[in-house]
């Protein structure tokens, strides 16, 4: 067949099926105007600024008109070059005499006047001049300068899908609303700042923007908040950090963002940040210089190994630092100290996974890419409330949905999602082992499996399906308080689209039976045949930025760098090679039982890097007590945390924005972070400060740079960093496994087989909590995050999401309200068998009645006084989805 | 990334059933009154929309914010002629009072619906107290004649009221839809190719190309859309086909879904029809108790107040439960129409003749009329006009003809300074420009636009200025916002020509009218500077003072 041509201003161009003339005229280089148009949204056609004309007269908008063979186009005839001019005087008829200036730098519609020589309206105006919205914390709408382009809306609808965006009124009189009002503030805006990023005006635009100098440097760089990973670029004038957006191509955000990477980046520059490091003694404490902080630290360190063992001392790697900082941290606990002791906050949300994938796939991280979710046909979503706790793969979700994949959402609470999905299963917190167990069994008797899947890729098939036999469908139904028709309508709509993708969080993890919870979801994922193949999979969601790479990198008792066993000979003889000796073989505690340990004077020093265990673990009175008993306590911290008041040495910590290394996300793509502004006073970067302690404690560690770091861990773990370099890392990092040097990274794990060899399907029984059903305790709790903030808010409550979101809140169902009397922002006391505290009713059909949830981003709340002791007896993963409380409402303090 | 409002419904059209957003809206108007905020967000989750969706809904449309209950006074251009603005005025007086746009009975203007959804003509005699008289009787049927070699459009109107099922069966109806579900869909549609039918609504877009384009499509769904939004001032042929013949369009819409593979139909009706509507509906009732329509499933949709939703893609975004904006085309409704399924969109009168072309062969069809414009068309003669009504032709006949030997002239004898063709989107026929046979090709060689063939009379002594103005103002208002020509244009030139201070406004409306014409987006801006220029050409000095 012969290529179809077409012409653009005498330039000959093949045609394309499907592409519209300004994308032809694009891709031959010619630069037709736009206002409305966006290449990454979809075409307006409203401005009608990208006219051009063909030879037979004819007069089209080339955003949205495909180029036809044989089409003879031109872009800029003395017709179309009056006609645009017209059309752009007419819009300035329509605005104050003073809203644009033609400026070759200005904002694009001033760009746009400079381009094409108009600078007043020529035929006259009459609007006045407006004045602007500043309701809200970050964004603002100034209506005078607003063209009514609906390039916010676009952006509002496709890229987050939230449909803030509306226009109001008929004809002449069209204009943009928000949500119920003309104000962000009572708008359902989530704050992405989509909008922002695309408004051609300024209309549209934030206080980052208003206040912003231009910007002396662009730096490129990883989001520190949530395991999306998301890329940024962040600009800086003198030294702070100015304002950030969504690096434009990047593969995982596609330049996009939320509240929290672009707008919560003030805690960077707060008057609190530590700048000393600083010493106890007794009650007083004391700034002293660096070199006195290393030698005291390693005098100490070396002291209490001596008098009390090896196994006496422990350390907490940090999930929200370095990559680089948690490998060497867990290298001086096992070579410098002689201990296993070393363990991260993934013990505390995504063990359970981790340990569960582990076992049946042979790999314990997702399987799947963010790049599956528009891939997908078929989502489940387990345990996991995305668009608020990892909003730009939630919004992706939605996307994915609007665009034809089906969804499935199984949780307690009613969260945004569900209302997207097909089928949404409520089950009682706690009770996923039943659940899942009983869409398997569905699957298998209704004959809805992938069989050759199942025959040629997995083993255990035989046991389990007898195991499933004998388990009543009714009785499962009833113990997770679904109903059966739900079950069957769930099972069937899984089976109808093919292979699926697996979301889950931490409301499969955080559960006494968490392993068992993730395994029986990964049985789903198995007998549909979702594993290993693209656009399916097994997805967790996790929760800090660099808590997959945390475990990937050693912070693990019971594995060292790589999940590589501590008994493997190979391995050993290869520390040994690298490190000069190989730790234990003996596994060393978790974090449970290092506090365990601690509270009855086994362990005598914890060295803990930027965790924050005595807000965010479980039972905090037993935590509480656990700090007290230590001889040392070293946080290595950016703020005087909770911990920090109990620590004996607090060294000043460099933030995200503020040092070199790598963040791996929760696609185990290993990404860097970039220096873009000084760290404040003393602050240094974790990775040199334990690099500096273990020299002082006598290794001979020569790392320069964190990159002399990575090629180490490269080294260490070749299997799965092999291949993994600094040079390799711009601008989208790899995903591992990456074994060589020329190795591209892995999308889709177990694509050819899985790791282990077979995927292993498991029978498990369900034993429920002990939380569930306590007489006494009518609720069960599940605590959470919210949208506006992340974990323990050190980082948030010192922004202005403080003001989007300034306290915790309890969901507490109507009925449940209704019975005790409780009135929305009333404070309630909240009660279980292991403390209480008070927190602000929030009355809301979210939860089922019988269900509570509770944030836990302030520490006036401390949600975990409230939880339980009790962990998964494999991963040890603390249960904080399910405790037994009781409410009684405090009167006369209503908000 | 992809979603819009579009998918929004799409999803919640297929997880939610069809309850239809505007539909639920305007019940609750009729019911309440316009909602307040808190009412918007009970409305926004009843209807599954955003908050902001339902307001952008509430806005546009006349219906959803205008009070249910106030009479509404036809501001038609045929009305506008016959004192209508007056008429308003003085009734505000009296009652609650709303300015619409036509109300269908332009052969005897003024018009208006009272409160109960009566119509009231009031022939010549702009005075307001017939709208609150309980005794005034409901206007009968217009004159309807034909001078067609076949009668084929008016077949049962010109003969009676055939909306009864019995009577329709009676005279023939459904005994073609038998015969066709017989045939093979491949064979219908090449009847209605060979025939040569040409879309009545305006665009003239042969009828079976555009079946076979929809018949093509691969989709689990399709639909059947009839057009009764005959909004064009100046024309009722619908509005009486819809409320005489009801079954002649049902028919047509099945052997259309018959052809294509739809299941499913709707019948928009706009809320100026109230009469219409009703005998849609037992109309819809009675052919499905019989069981003539097999699984075909047929519905109404109402209009709720909006000009630009007579455009196929605006309507289609009404009936989702959206603003009534024009969508871009590509993709055409054939291929991606309702609810992101093909759908074919067909004027009323098309469909009226599509039963006849089926039951008597597309050749004797196409022996009417001229070569390309086969059939016959019913042209609407309003009260200007000595015998005023709809008047059926076939293609070719000379415009002269119809409006001096058929029309008889001006009402009362004076000379007439044009004809207005088409509505606002049509065009001004000067006397000099007569002598053109009524078709679609050799009155565009000569500028002239048919649309839906209304036609008004202009007569000696007519106030220019005043019409000139209100065809301004009728775009102002009824344009749907999307596209800049046409929304801010349409203002602008509001401003300019109302304005003494503008010191040259005949150039400068020129230029806008240009502006509007090369560079909107749908025929509605494309289109209505067109007569509004023909007019600043021929009676410019009446216009601007």
């Amino acid at each position: 067949m012969t290529e179809q041509i077409a012409t653009i201003d005498n330039k000959t161009v093949s045609v394309r099926r499907g592409e519209t003339i300004l994308e032809a005229a694009r891709r031959a280089g010619l630069d037709i105007p736009t206002l409305c148009y966006h290449r990454e949204l979809s075409p307006e056609g409203g401005c009608r600024i990208c006219l051009v004309e063909t030879d037979r007269g004819q007069i089209h908008a080339a955003c949205h008109t495909p180029l036809q063979p044989g089409m003879e186009i031109s872009t800029s005839s003395p017709r179309i070059g009056s006609l645009r001019r017209d059309i752009l005087s007419l819009y300035l008829s329509a605005h104050p005499a003073d809203a644009f200036r033609p400026s070759s730098t200005g904002t694009e519609i001033e760009q746009l006047m400079h381009r094409l020589g108009v600078s007043s309206p020529a035929f006259g105006h009459t609007a006045e001049s407006l004045p602007g919205d500043e309701s809200h914390p970050y964004l603002r709408f100034f209506p005078s300068l607003c063209i009514n382009c609906r390039r916010c809306l676009h952006a509002c609808e496709e890229i987050q899908g939230q449909f803030v965006y509306g226009l109001e009124g008929r004809g002449s009189s069209t204009h943009l609303i928000f949500g119920p009002s003309s104000r962000f503030a009572d708008s359902p805006c989530v704050s992405c700042g989509a909008c922002v990023d695309h408004c051609p005006t300024g209309a549209i635009t934030d206080t980052d923007r208003i206040d912003a100098p231009p910007p002396d440097a662009v730096v490129q760089s990883t989001c520190g908040y949530c395991g999306v990973g998301c890329r940024l670029d962040i600009e800086v004038s003198h030294n702070r950090v100015t304002r950030i957006r969504g690096a434009p191509h990047a593969q995982v955000n596609h330049g996009h963002l939320c509240v929290k990477g672009r707008y919560a980046h003030a805690f960077h520059h707060s008057p609190d940040r530590l700048t000393r490091p600083l010493l106890r003694t007794g009650d007083a404490w004391q700034e002293i210089a660096w070199p006195e902080a290393i030698s005291w630290l390693s005098r100490r360190l070396l002291e209490l190994r001596d008098r009390f063992g090896p196994h006496a001392l422990g350390a907490f790697t940090s999930s929200r630092s370095t990559n680089e900082a948690a490998y060497l941290l867990q290298r001086l606990f096992r070579t410098c100290i002689g201990t296993n002791n070393v363990d991260c906050c993934a013990r505390v949300c995504h063990s359970s996974t981790a340990l569960a994938l582990q076992t049946v796939t042979g790999t314990g991280a997702a399987t799947a890419s963010y790049a599956d979710i528009l891939l997908a046909r078929n989502i489940v979503l387990a345990g996991s409330n995305p668009t608020e706790a990892h909003p730009v793969v939630g919004a992706r979700i939605k996307q994915a949905v609007l665009s034809g994949s089906s969804l499935i959402v199984i949780d307690p609470r009613r969260i945004e999602l569900a209302e997207y999905a097909g089928v949404h299963l409520r089950p009682k917190p706690g009770t996923n082992v039943p659940l899942f167990n009983a869409i398997a069994k569905v699957l298998i008797e209704k004959d809805l499996i992938d069989e050759s899947y199942v025959q040629s890729r997995t083993e255990g098939f035989a046991e389990l399906r007898e195991f499933l036999h004998t388990l009543s469908l009714a009785q499962a139904a009833e113990i997770a308080g679904v109903g059966q028709k739900e079950i069957l309508r769930a099972a069937s709509l899984l089976a109808k689209n093919g292979p699926a993708l697996f979301v889950s969080g931490l409301g499969l993890s955080e559960l006494t039976q968490g392993t068992a919870s993730v395994m029986a979801f990964c049985n789903l994922g198995m007998l549909t045949g979702s594993i290993g193949k693209p656009g399916a999979g097994m997805l967790p969601l996790r929760g800090q930025n660099n808590v997959q790479g945390n475990a990937d990198m050693g912070g693990m008792p019971n594995q060292v760098t790589g999940y590589q066993a501590l008994t493997d000979q190979d391995v050993r003889g290869r520390l040994e090679q690298l490190w000069g000796i190989a730790p234990p073989r003996e596994a060393g505690l978790t974090i449970s039982e290092m506090l365990d340990a601690a509270a009855n004077g086994k362990i005598k020093a914890l060295w803990m890097q930027g965790e924050d265990v005595a807000q965010s673990d479980p039972n905090q009175t037993h935590v509480l007590e656990a700090l007290n008993a230590l001889e040392l306590l070293v946080v290595q911290e950016m703020f005087f945390s909770e911990t920090a008041r109990f620590a004996h040495l607090v060294l000043p910590a460099a933030g995200v924005f503020e040092q070199e290394g790598t963040f791996t996300n929760g696609e185990r793509r290993i990404q860097l972070i970039r220096h873009a502004v000084p760290p404040p006073g003393g602050a240094r970067a974790d990775w040199e400060v334990i690099r500096d302690v273990a020299n002082a404690m006598g290794a001979c560690w020569k790392h320069e740079t964190p990159s002399e770091v990575m090629d180490e861990i490269a080294r260490v773990a070749p299997k799965l960093f092999g291949g993994v370099s600094y040079a390799r890392l711009e601008p989208d990092g790899l995903q591992w496994p990456c074994p060589t040097p020329d190795h591209p990274g892995t999308a889709t794990v177990h694509s050819d087989g899985f790791l282990r060899g077979k995927g292993r399907l498991v029978a498990l029984d369900f034993v429920p909590s002990p939380e569930h059903s306590q007489n006494g305790y009518p609720f069960v709790l599940i605590t959470g995050r919210a949208l506006e903030h992340y974990n323990v808010g050190t980082m948030t409550r010192r922004t202005p999401n403080r003001d989007l979101l300034p306290a915790d809140f309890l969901e507490i169902h109507s009925t449940d309200a209704a019975k005790y009397d409780i009135k929305d922002g009333q404070t309630v006391q909240v009660q279980s068998r292991w403390g209480s505290t008070r927190a602000v009713a929030r009355v809301s059909d979210r939860v089922s009645p019988g269900t509570l949830f509770l944030t836990f981003h302030f520490p006036e709340t401390h949600a975990n006084l409230l939880t339980s002791p009790y962990v998964d007896p494999q991963s040890k993963c603390p249960e904080y989805k399910v405790t037994a409380v009781a409410i009684e409402p405090l009167r006369g303090e209503a908000a | 990334m992809v979603a819009q409002m579009h998918n929004v419904r799409h999803f919640f059209e297929a997880h939610q059933g069809s309850n239809s957003p505007l539909v639920v809206i305007q019940q609750f108007v009729r019911a309440h009154g316009i909602p307040d905020p808190v009412q918007v967000k009970q409305l926004s989750q009843e209807v599954a929309l955003p908050e902001a969706a339902v307001r952008g809904a509430l806005s546009y449309y006349s219906d959803l914010h205008q009070p249910p209950e106030a009479t509404r006074v036809c501001i038609g251009t045929s009305c506008v002629l016959a004192g209508a603005k007056d008429l308003l005025a003085a009734a505000r007086r009296l009652t609650q009072c709303r300015g619409v746009y036509c109300v269908g009975f332009c052969d005897r203007s003024p018009a208006a619906l009272r409160s109960d959804d009566r119509a009231v003509v009031l022939n010549g005699h702009a005075s307001p107290e017939p709208l609150l008289d309980p005794a005034v009787l409901e206007p009968t049927r217009p004159a309807i004649r034909s001078v067609a070699r076949k009668t084929i459009v008016t077949r049962r109107i010109g003969r009676g009221d055939f909306s009864e099922l019995g009577a329709a069966r009676g005279d023939g109806a459904y005994a073609t839809l038998a015969k066709v579900r017989c045939m093979r869909p491949e064979d219908v549609i090449s009847a209605l190719e060979q025939s040569g039918e040409r879309g009545r609504g305006g665009a003239a877009f042969p009828t079976g190309s555009k079946w076979r384009r929809c018949a093509e499509a691969h989709s689990d769904a399709k639909y059947v859309i009839a057009n009764g939004d005959e909004g064009d001032p100046g024309s009722f042929i619908d509005r009486v086909l819809i409320e005489d013949d009801p079954h002649s369009i049902l028919e047509g819409m099945a052997i259309c879904g018959h052809a294509i593979g739809a299941q499913k139909g709707i019948v928009y009706i706009r809320s100026e029809y109230p009469r219409a509507m009703e005998r849609m509906k037992l109309a819809i009732q009675a052919a499905t108790a019989a069981g003539l329509l097999d699984d075909f499933q047929l519905s109404i949709f109402p209009g709720m107040g909006s000009y630009v939703c007579g455009e196929e893609t605006a309507m289609l975004n009404a009936i989702e439960g959206l603003r009534g904006e024009v969508r871009l085309r590509p993709p055409y409704p054939v291929v991606e129409g309702l609810f992101g399924k093909p759908t074919v969109v067909n004027n009323v009168e098309t469909l009226v003749n599509v039963p006849w072309i089926l039951e008597h062969g597309a050749a004797g069809y196409s022996a009417l009329g001229t070569k390309g414009s086969p059939g016959t068309k019913a042209v609407c003669l309003n009260h200007g006009f000595a015998t005023p009504g709809i008047l059926e032709i076939e293609f070719g006949r000379s415009l002269r003809d119809v409006i001096e030997r058929d029309a008889g002239g001006s009402v009362c004898g004076q000379r007439l300074e044009a004809v207005l063709i088409g509505g606002p989107m049509g065009s001004v026929a000067l006397p000099s420009q007569w002598d053109v046979p009524v078709c679609y090709q050799a009155m565009a060689e000569r500028n002239l636009i048919l649309g839906h063939a209304g036609l008004v009379a202009v007569p000696e002594g007519t106030n220019i200025r005043t019409l000139f103005l209100h065809w301004i103002e009728f775009m102002a208002e009824e344009s749907c916002g999307k596209c800049v020509p046409c929304r801010l244009g349409s203002k602008r030139a509001l401003e300019v020509a109302q304005s003494a201070e503008t010191s040259r406004p005949l150039p400068q409306l020129e230029r806008l009218f240009d502006v509007m014409r090369q560079g909107s987006l749908c025929a509605f801006g494309q289109l209505m500077p067109g007569p509004m220029s023909q007019m600043l050409k021929h009676f410019g000095g009446r216009i601007l003072q």
